[in-house]
């Protein structure tokens, strides 16, 4: 219970740094997978979610009105999906979690926005008064409503990650192909991320020179 | 000053897709503005608080830079349409500063090396990595801009031309990259180091397959939704 109540705390805190406040990127998975793992008694899981669901949030160019998953909040589920779970087994149901959350994620700040748009016509007259009051009510207002979504969106994670835990319909080899079937997509977005994040003069050049050491470094 | 330095720190909590980072900005400035003439009731805080809160659209943490320099130009007394002009002109080039230097970047910088260093170090190290690295950035950039828009007012643009943040632009691209090409392999042989050859030689095709669909064939199918795609193909061949 003291977990749960930790890991939803934990949680509510990371969805809003992703959007609200203070955006120091303890939103980012290795991040919030590391301290959920610490929750849960298991960091050797928190990391090593943390770690796939990084790689998919390397895709993710948060430019302008963009839209993307939550993947903080899809760490803390995949974390508690993971925990306790011996070896490679419970890696790829968790991260399968993970990812069901960050999509849900993605919807929860498109409504968030929607709401937000919605609060701001409703008090248009006010605010081109120029009343100080109704801009500060309706901006902390933004924020209440995006620490309710995390606290929600959290909620559903826990959630789904206690259902997996007693039901996944996985057998030991099917878990194992799931791990290795999300480690794969993980490694491809994040390349695939890299070389959009590459596109620039001379940024293949240095991601080459990057990849040559890399594999040298696993080679030796 | 303070009270709007630490009102930056949540200036995306109301982003909309209609005023977008407006409300934030006219949030942050405010505190700014009650020192105009006339104070909390005079004619000129309501116009300048109604300008504030109007549409922009910036990087957040460069958006500092904004609100010091539309502050000032309130004070300063310049015409309205001159400030509205002002906001305009600030939105593009922080935006794409902003990105350029932390989106793509500090962010990817730090991520990297959290990935580096929680596959080749202690775990707790990736992701402290990740934190100094980004928030060292993150928190020069916001602390600095707004007295330095104040500062400058309406010939801002030469904030975004003193010879840190010209370096800074530089190298962010090139360090990234690097990064981000030592860490991919290391992580890789980090997540399939427990998994038998059957497994590797799973992920191995798995990786070539998702890095076509999403680089080639339909980019919009990548990330989350390809890997969910992924896990219901493998859920439905085992229990086949």
């Amino acid at each position: 219970m003291t977990q749960t109540a930790l890991l939803l705390g934990w949680g509510t805190l990371v969805g809003t740094d992703l959007i609200s406040f203070p955006q120091a990127m303890v939103a980012r998975p290795l991040v919030a997978g590391a301290v959920a793992g610490m929750i849960v008694g298991d960091l050797a899981a928190g990391a090593m979610i943390g770690v796939l669901l990084e790689l998919f949030a390397l895709d993710v160019l948060p430019f302008g009105g963009a839209r993307y998953p939550d993947y903080g909040l899809g760490a803390v589920a995949g974390v508690a999906a993971a925990a306790g779970a011996p070896g490679v087994l419970g890696v790829g149901v968790a991260t399968v979690v993970g990812l069901a959350t960050a999509y849900v994620g993605e919807w929860s700040i498109h409504l968030l926005r929607r709401w937000n748009a919605w609060d701001v016509r409703r008090r248009a007259v006010a605010l081109e008064r120029g009343s100080g009051h109704e801009i500060a009510v309706a901006h902390l207002t933004g924020w209440l409503r995006d620490v309710l979504r995390a606290i929600v969106l959290t909620a559903i994670g826990l959630l789904l990650a206690a259902a997996a835990r007693r039901w996944a319909p996985v057998s030991l080899r099917g878990a194992v192909l799931l791990t290795a079937a999300m480690t794969g997509v993980a490694l491809a977005t994040a390349a695939v991320g890299a070389t959009r994040l590459t596109e620039q003069p001379r940024g293949w050049a240095w991601f080459a020179v990057g990849l040559g050491i890399g594999v040298a470094w696993v080679a030796l | 000053m303070i009270n709007a330095t630490w009102r930056l720190f949540c200036i995306q909590a109301s982003w909309n897709y209609e005023s977008m980072l407006g409300l934030g900005v006219g949030y942050a400035s405010e505190p700014l503005l009650r020192s105009l003439p006339g104070g909390v009731d005079g004619e000129r805080y309501r116009a300048a608080v109604a300008r504030s809160a109007s549409y922009f659209n910036a990087h957040p943490y460069f958006a500092g830079l904004a609100v010091g320099a539309i502050c000032r130009a309130e004070h300063d007394g310049e015409p309205g349409d001159k400030i509205a002009r002002l906001r305009t002109a600030l939105a593009g080039p922080l935006g794409s500063v902003g990105d350029r230097l932390i989106w793509a970047g500090t962010l990817p910088t730090a991520s990297a090396a959290g990935l580096l260093l929680t596959a080749v170090g202690p775990r707790a190290a990736g992701p402290i990595a990740l934190l100094v690295i980004h928030n060292a950035a993150h928190l020069v950039v916001r602390l600095w801009g707004l007295p330095a828009g104040w500062r400058l007012g309406t010939r801002l643009a030469r904030a975004l031309a003193v010879p840190p943040l010209v370096v800074a632009l530089r190298l962010a691209g090139p360090v990234a990259a690097l990064l981000l090409g030592v860490a991919l392999p290391i992580a890789a042989a980090w997540l399939v180091r427990d998994l038998d050859l059957a497994g590797r030689v799973a992920a191995g095709a798995m990786f070539v397959v998702a890095a076509v669909i999403g680089r080639w064939l339909t980019p919009q199918l990548r990330g989350a939704r390809l890997g969910l795609l992924a896990a219901a193909a493998v859920l439905i061949g085992v229990s086949l």
